[in-house]
């Protein structure tokens, strides 16, 4: 499986059998996702097994709400999405869906069940819209000789516990800067060798016009050092990582493009690591192989002890072993 | 480069195969005890020297031979921190299982990668000449081995990037 999948697996197949039983049934489960993200899908009233809530937990949802991020679930869920203090405890948002009022057509319903197994995704892309806005703005706009990016414009998002996605829009590109830390040193030379592979990419036919990438180790990149304020809460050290993403405006033309960006994007931290993961594990079975081979060799050495061999005899006609 | 392989391997082959003549030999230091000389060193006189074989800098031999047994280093070519990680892991994963490959040492010797041990009763159990076989061929399988696994992780990390970002297009 090359590339991770944006929807959550276990929503996309639950969702449409319970859509489909025809009698609803009750139904309670705690599951999780990438970057630490809890959802809970259950159905609170026993007496009316028709209204199914799904609730979600984001780590960094203060981030996310200071970015849009409730506007963007109005827009997205609208109806589904209960108010403030309905939402449950211990949960980000909450949605409400009445399995009884949903539409009738197929191709409706999956499309609703898309809607909701991308939940993840669209809170998560609040800032990034956000940010596309700024850079719209600015370019129609520009701000003259000093085009310095502003700390107010700069989004941050905490979407783990020592990693951070930062945003900085500016007149004619968005820059993205994720940080990540490895934990091992297997990992920070593997992922070495993958995040160069990202910068040597451009140079390839296929991807002339992707995104630039660039990356440093240790030291955070130069765009976001200097801001002030935010320069001197950043991670440093031998395993930390910051990759710089630079989008320019038309990667984000349209808002079909800028929904498949801001998707890719997202996933970027997880991707990596995965595929660093997956070739230790390749690694590792490698060795092994390699190593039946070298035992298979070594016992050739060892001559067979045939049965007659073995047992030998003396002159005066004893028979016995040698040891 | 390559034109150094062979007389290198040709070296290793002779001296361990004129290395390898071993015979049993009781420690005289406890009785009724038959120790690996080498490993023990409890009695100078029956260590001989000790011979190192350098192909370069990085690449080279040791063999430690004493009456009854023979010690063999081998320090294998890291020319970078990717050709490092995976030579550590890979006789890391050797030696974890030198319970079934008898004549692999668990630990290796101070400054190299991998040592073998190889006592008069090993020679005895198994064929010299494929012995030493076996050691040739497992120098060339590893440095084949490192220089494949560095060129399947260059690979994959191109497929991977090429994928990823042929998407944003």
């Amino acid at each position: 499986m090359l590339q991770l999948e944006p929807n959550n697996r276990y929503l996309a197949t639950t969702l449409p059998l319970l859509f489909a039983a025809p009698k609803p049934s009750s139904v309670d489960q705690a599951f999780v996702d990438f970057d630490s993200i809890r959802y809970h899908l259950w159905t609170p009233d026993p007496k009316n097994k028709a209204v199914l809530l799904l609730s979600m937990d984001v780590r960094c949802w203060s981030d996310l709400s200071q970015h849009g991020a409730m506007d963007l679930m109005r827009r997205e869920y609208g109806d589904y999405l209960v108010q403030d203090d309905e939402t449950e405890a211990e949960y980000s948002v909450t949605l409400k869906i009445h399995i009884d009022q949903l539409p009738a057509g197929e191709e409706e319903r999956a499309e609703i069940v898309s809607k909701l197994s991308l939940l993840k995704r669209n809170a998560l892309a609040a800032p990034f819209e956000k940010a596309f806005g700024i850079q719209k703005h600015l370019e129609a706009n520009p701000r003259g000789e000093d085009d310095v990016v502003r700390k107010e414009d700069v989004m941050s998002v905490h979407y783990r516990p020592e990693e951070a996605l930062y945003i900085l829009p500016s007149s004619d590109r968005v820059t993205i800067v994720f940080s990540t830390i490895f934990k091992e040193e297997t990992d920070r030379i593997f992922g070495k060798v993958f995040l160069q592979e990202f910068v040597d990419a451009r140079r390839r036919p296929s991807c002339q016009t992707a995104p630039q990438v660039l990356y440093t180790n240790r030291e955070p990149p130069l765009e976001i050092r200097d801001i002030p304020g935010l320069g001197a809460g950043l991670e440093r050290g031998e395993n930390v990582g910051y990759v710089t993403f630079v989008l320019f405006p038309r990667h984000f033309a349209t808002p079909a493009l800028a929904a498949e960006s801001i998707t890719q994007i997202q996933l970027f931290r997880d991707y990596l690591h995965y595929h660093i993961k997956c070739s230790k594990a390749y690694m590792h079975s490698r060795m092994r192989t390699r190593v039946a081979e070298f035992l298979k060799v070594l016992n050739r050495a060892k001559p067979d002890v045939a049965a007659g061999e073995g047992a030998r005899k003396t002159a005066s006609g004893r028979s016995f072993v040698r040891a | 480069m390559s034109n150094t392989l062979r007389p290198y391997l040709a070296c290793v082959r002779s001296s361990l195969t004129a290395a390898l003549t071993l015979e049993n030999f009781p420690s005289q230091v406890s009785e009724r005890h038959n120790v690996a000389e080498i490993e023990a060193q409890s009695t100078p006189e029956v260590l001989l020297t000790p011979l190192l074989i350098s192909r370069n800098a990085s690449e080279q031999v040791l063999i430690e031979p004493s009456i009854n047994s023979v010690r063999l280093s081998i320090k294998i070519k890291q020319a970078d921190e990717i050709e490092r990680i995976l030579a550590h892991k890979f006789t890391r994963f050797l030696m974890m299982r030198a319970e079934a490959f008898v004549i692999l040492r668990r630990v290796p010797v101070k400054g190299y990668d991998i040592s073998f041990l190889v006592t008069n009763k090993n020679v005895e159990d198994m064929m010299k000449h494929k012995l030493v076989d076996f050691v040739i061929q497992f120098m060339e399988d590893v440095d084949r081995e490192l220089s494949e696994a560095k060129l399947s992780l260059n690979a994959r990390a191109r497929i991977v990037a090429e994928s990823y970002l042929s998407q944003f297009a």
